[in-house]
């Protein structure tokens, strides 16, 4: 799917055409991501849909077998110090040091940037709480996420990403990072790409969403008209159908009797043309949320 | 999908098929070196010239060493646990409905009948032809063998988390290695008593095992042990009166790689040394004062140890420079370090930087440990100094620092070396390099001998030897620019890091070539200086160096 | 200012804060002169984007109920400036529609319709809006 991108110039990601094989299975196929500066993008997807792949060819971890990637116009490859001097990453599985302390690990990372901000590290580790002494690896779940959070932010990085960020982590955690995350996107030009499997996180705080499913992009837009273009609506038909109803344009069709629930991809007209054609009519209808979309589009049923 | 046989539906037969399926392709390794061992000891019974077998035996018994240090490892059950926190017994196994003694005895009864049937198959075919060894000496190695593999498993399982885990093991590794000490040498306990503590090391082992895991079920090692925590607190102090940065990005990779291995060179080199030393006085006592040449050989002889040591450590520790991150594997890059926005080079160039400083400090540790064995000896030494040149022993000693300097060079050689395959990260590659370096030694060795036994080749060789170290230094460098330009193209590496390498090498090939040129003089061959010279240019490694980065980046970059 | 978003409810989040900060104006619980909190700080309140948050006070100012003046924040209006009455109309009608619709669903009658609204509203206004 090929999306209309912006002038290079505006696009801090511009991965275009970009597919990746492991063997014979395609992680990725054929993928195309403008992410324009100032804007926070949320990736969702299934487990191995293709994110964390996706996120490493940004990082310069893998090379593009076919079609290209660039960060701030460079490849990440070919110049990983140009490109990750600007980028701060928290990966999904907190690789920290586990050796080291944490007050070690923050003037480690301070050395390699020099757009450092020791005041505002300070106050991320207060409000954090996390205590410079520590060893890393007697730190819980939460503590690393923390950690690996403040190490990515204190230098102000110019593109914050972010691979599914509050993964295992409790409420009061979750909180704490989002706040952080949305503390630097009000700052100017600072743009961030983040993948989540917690899509009311995702819904709130992105402005753009793009869903892979099986390596391929199949959404890809502003988070309201993503929502706006699928309708959750209950149909009833006149005549019970024997099976589960095959509805062109509907994701997904669950029911039981005389009325069955749709998610439709589409507008309302053609919504009521679809009904209209299977013999039965519109009773309830609403905007899913983006929960409901993904489980829909991943479920595969209907056509 | 059906699994397998009888034997793995049963708890026990499942813990040692997982032996088995976690290191099939190791075991066919270790096979394949066993194999080798068997072959070399073949070809030295089965007509093998006089001064080829010393090589045909030590090859032997280094493949053998090899495959059964890696088989002691494979059978020892440890694991990385799953924070990769610590290492220990397999976490997930402890909460299965098996009682902890089955826990403990399947993997050790199993893992010692294992090594000690393949030390005796080995005795068996192998050690019968390199002479008589007596068979209660072979049995009390076994023993040896057995009881340090228990011991060995008995402190992995227990007491995770405790710093001086590893210290704990050096000393039992040192009692064992006591207890084991053949009657030839000069110091050595009688045999009754040897045997009374190897039995008491070997019926404490299995008990000690059984507690140590019952204790790690029962969570008893949770949490920082009382030490640790005070280790801690002194720690803490220590950390937060350390609070300058770092200055430069080179100057942080510098000071990870330091934290990470800088000590461990010096440290084994000087632990192995403190033991040594003793050992060494007495040697030096019990030879007794005196004066023929037949005694200085013999003094020298008893010194030679702690010349050779670091240099052989470091050619065994050569694969650890491309470790990142202790709980990862070779050549693994961690995360953390591959998003850092610095070239490949750079990372190459802290590597090689954290070399030199182990290299030097390990032999500022060695030559004080020279000097304590000097001054302890009183009158053997120092004295004797004095004696070797007609300027005096100030003479001596300034004579000594170009020497230590190749020293600590060819320490740094020896760390160095296997770098670059290292990084790569691919098993496959590490191997081969391996394996293309053994087969060069072998073939160095198969030179030296033929030439050493063959006049006429010997007379062609040194005809052409200039040619073919020329051809070979040219091809060095061919490839060396080659790698560079690549590099500085790809941005794999900046030109000041080549500067400092290419330089580097220079300046090192300088000081070999000047130091052989005084000796050559000294000794009165002239002509031997260009060999020397040549060759010391060829053992400096730069087109490893220059290969080092590009290997990173296949690596960093997938 | 107390706000609650709900990702769940079908309408878009910036909506969501109009419609409350509207509410709030309405029930006299934010008075004309009042600060309203700054983009930053209620994106961190709320967890949300604060592009949301700006697009919400971009309708307020148009709707003529916030004003936002550079540096000095946003602050409730001290006099509204009247929008055409077919704008307020306009605005109305959807929830209008929305209301009548639930109320056909239930067999409500417009004059009970009519009559609760006179009661809703004489709920809502504190005694000095009167």
């Amino acid at each position: 799917m090929k999306f209309p991108s912006p002038s290079s110039a505006e696009a801090v990601i511009a991965v275009s055409g970009l597919s990746r094989h492991f063997g014979p299975k395609a992680a990725l196929d054929d993928v195309s991501v403008f992410v324009p500066r100032g804007s926070v993008f949320g990736l969702v997807g299934e487990n191995g849909a293709g994110k964390t792949t996706l996120i490493k060819h940004l990082l310069g971890s893998l090379k593009a077998q076919t079609g290209s990637v660039r960060v701030f116009g460079l490849d990440p490859v070919l110049d990983p110090v140009g490109v990750l001097g600007r980028v701060g990453y928290l990966s999904e599985r907190r690789d920290l040091p586990s050796w080291m302390r944490v007050g070690e690990f923050m003037r480690y990372t301070q050395a390699f940037y020099p757009g450092w901000d020791e005041q505002y590290a300070g106050q991320l580790l207060e409000q954090f709480q996390l205590d410079p002494a520590q060893r890393i690896k007697t730190q819980s779940q939460g503590q690393q996420a923390k950690t690996g959070l403040l190490t990515s932010l204190a230098y102000r990085p110019d593109l914050l990403i972010l691979d599914e960020p509050s993964s295992g982590l409790d409420p009061v955690v979750r909180r704490d990072i989002l706040e952080a995350i949305i503390r630097m996107v009000a700052e100017e030009g600072r743009t961030v790409l983040f993948s989540s499997h917690l899509l009311d996180e995702v819904e709130r705080v992105a402005d753009h969403v793009i869903m892979l499913q099986r390596g391929r992009v199949v959404l890809n837009g502003r988070t309201e008209e993503v929502r706006r273009g699928h309708i959750l609506a209950v149909l009833a038909f006149a005549k019970p159908p024997a099976a589960a109803p095959v509805v062109a344009g509907a994701h997904a069709v669950a029911g039981y009797g005389s009325e069955w629930r749709v998610l439709f991809g589409g507008s309302r007209l053609e919504l009521e043309t679809a009904a209209a054609s299977v013999g039965a009519r519109v009773v309830e209808e609403r905007t899913p949320t983006l929960d409901e979309i993904l489980v829909a589009r991943a479920g595969g049923k209907g056509s | 999908m059906h699994v397998g046989r009888l034997a793995w539906r049963t708890p026990t037969g499942a813990m040692l098929w997982e032996i088995w399926g976690r290191h099939k392709l190791s075991f066919l390794w270790q096979g394949a070196a066993l194999a080798a061992s068997v072959f070399f000891a073949q070809w030295k019974e089965h007509g093998a010239s006089k001064d080829v077998a010393p090589l045909l035996i030590m090859a032997s018994c280094i493949c053998f060493l090899g495959a059964y240090l890696y088989l002691l490892t494979s059978f020892a059950y440890i694991e990385v646990d799953a924070r990769r926190v610590q290492l220990g017994f397999p976490g997930r196994l402890l909460l299965k409905p098996l009682s902890t003694a089955r826990l403990v005895l399947a993997p050790m009864l199993f893992g010692g009948l294992v090594i000690v049937t393949v030390f005796a198959i080995w005795t068996e075919l192998v050690l019968r032809h390199f002479g008589s060894v007596a068979t209660s000496d072979l049995l009390l190695i076994s023993a040896v063998l057995l009881s340090f593999f228990w011991w060995m498993q008995a402190l992995a399982w227990s007491l995770p988390l405790l710093k001086g885990r590893v210290l704990v093991l050096l000393v039992v590794g040192l009692i064992h290695l006591l207890v084991a000490i053949p009657p030839q040498m000069p110091v050595r306990i009688s045999s009754g008593c040897q045997w009374r503590i190897l039995a008491a090391l070997l019926v404490s082992a299995v008990p000690a095992a059984w507690i140590g895991l019952k204790g790690m079920r029962e969570g008893r090692w949770e949490g920082p042990s009382r030490i640790s925590v005070l280790w801690g607190r002194l720690g803490s102090a220590r950390a937060q009166g350390a609070r300058k940065s770092f200055g430069s990005a080179f100057g942080a990779q510098f000071w990870l790689e330091w934290r990470r291995q800088g000590l461990l060179l010096p440290g084994i080199s000087g632990g192995m040394a403190l033991l040594m030393v003793p050992g060494i006085l007495t040697g030096l006592k019990w030879l007794g004062a005196g004066a023929g040449p037949q005694d200085e050989i013999q003094r020298m002889m008893l010194i030679l140890p702690l010349l050779v040591l670091p240099l052989v450590l470091s050619l065994l520790m050569g694969s650890a420079l491309a470790r990142f991150d202790p709980l990862h594997s070779m050549g693994e890059l961690p995360l953390y370090i591959a998003v850092r926005p610095m070239t490949n080079g750079g990372f190459v160039t802290a590597k090689l930087a954290m070399a030199l400083a182990t290299s030097v400090l390990t032999w500022l540790v060695m030559t004080a440990a020279f000097l304590c064995v000097a001054l302890m000896g009183k009158e053997t030494l120092l004295s004797k100094a004095g004696l070797v040149t007609p300027y005096g022993p100030v003479a001596f000693i300034t004579g000594c620092v170009p020497g230590l300097l190749l020293l600590v060079i060819w320490t740094w050689r020896n760390l160095v070396a296997g770098m670059g395959a290292g990084l790569t990260g691919r098993t496959w590659i590490i191997v081969a390099f391996i394996f293309s370096r053994v087969l060069l030694l072998d073939a160095l060795i198969l030179l030296v001998a033929t030439a050493a036994s063959n006049v006429n080749f010997r007379q062609a060789l040194l005809h052409w030897l200039t040619g073919i170290l020329t051809v070979c230094l040219a091809a060095k460098l061919a490839v060396s620019i080659a790698a560079f330009a690549w590099g500085l193209r790809r941005n794999a590496i900046t030109a000041r890091a080549v500067g400092w390498i290419a330089g580097g090498w220079s300046v090192c090939g300088l000081l070999v070539a000047g130091y052989a040129g005084r000796v050559c003089n000294s000794i009165r061959q002239p002509d031997l200086w260009i060999w020397v010279a040549l060759g010391g240019l060829l053992i400096l490694p730069l087109a490893d160096l220059a290969i080092a980065p590009l290997a990173l980046a296949w690596n960093r970059h997938r | 200012m107390q706000l609650k978003i709900s990702v769940q409810d079908g309408a878009p989040i910036y909506q969501q804060i109009v419609e409350q900060v509207k509410y709030l104006v309405a029930a006299g619980r934010l008075k004309p002169g009042d600060d309203v909190p700054p983009i930053r700080v209620l994106a961190e309140q709320l967890r949300i984007n604060p592009n949301t948050v700006a697009r919400a006070y971009l309708e307020l100012e148009r709707e003529g109920i916030v004003t936002m003046r550079q540096g000095l924040g946003t602050t409730v209006t001290q006099v509204r400036t009247p929008l055409p009455r077919r704008e307020k109309l306009r605005i109305l009608a959807e929830p209008a529609d929305v209301l009548l619709a639930n109320a056909r669903h239930l067999n409500v009658e417009l004059e009970e319709v009519i009559t609760l609204l006179r009661e809703r509203d004489a709920a809502m206004l504190p005694e000095s809006f009167k």
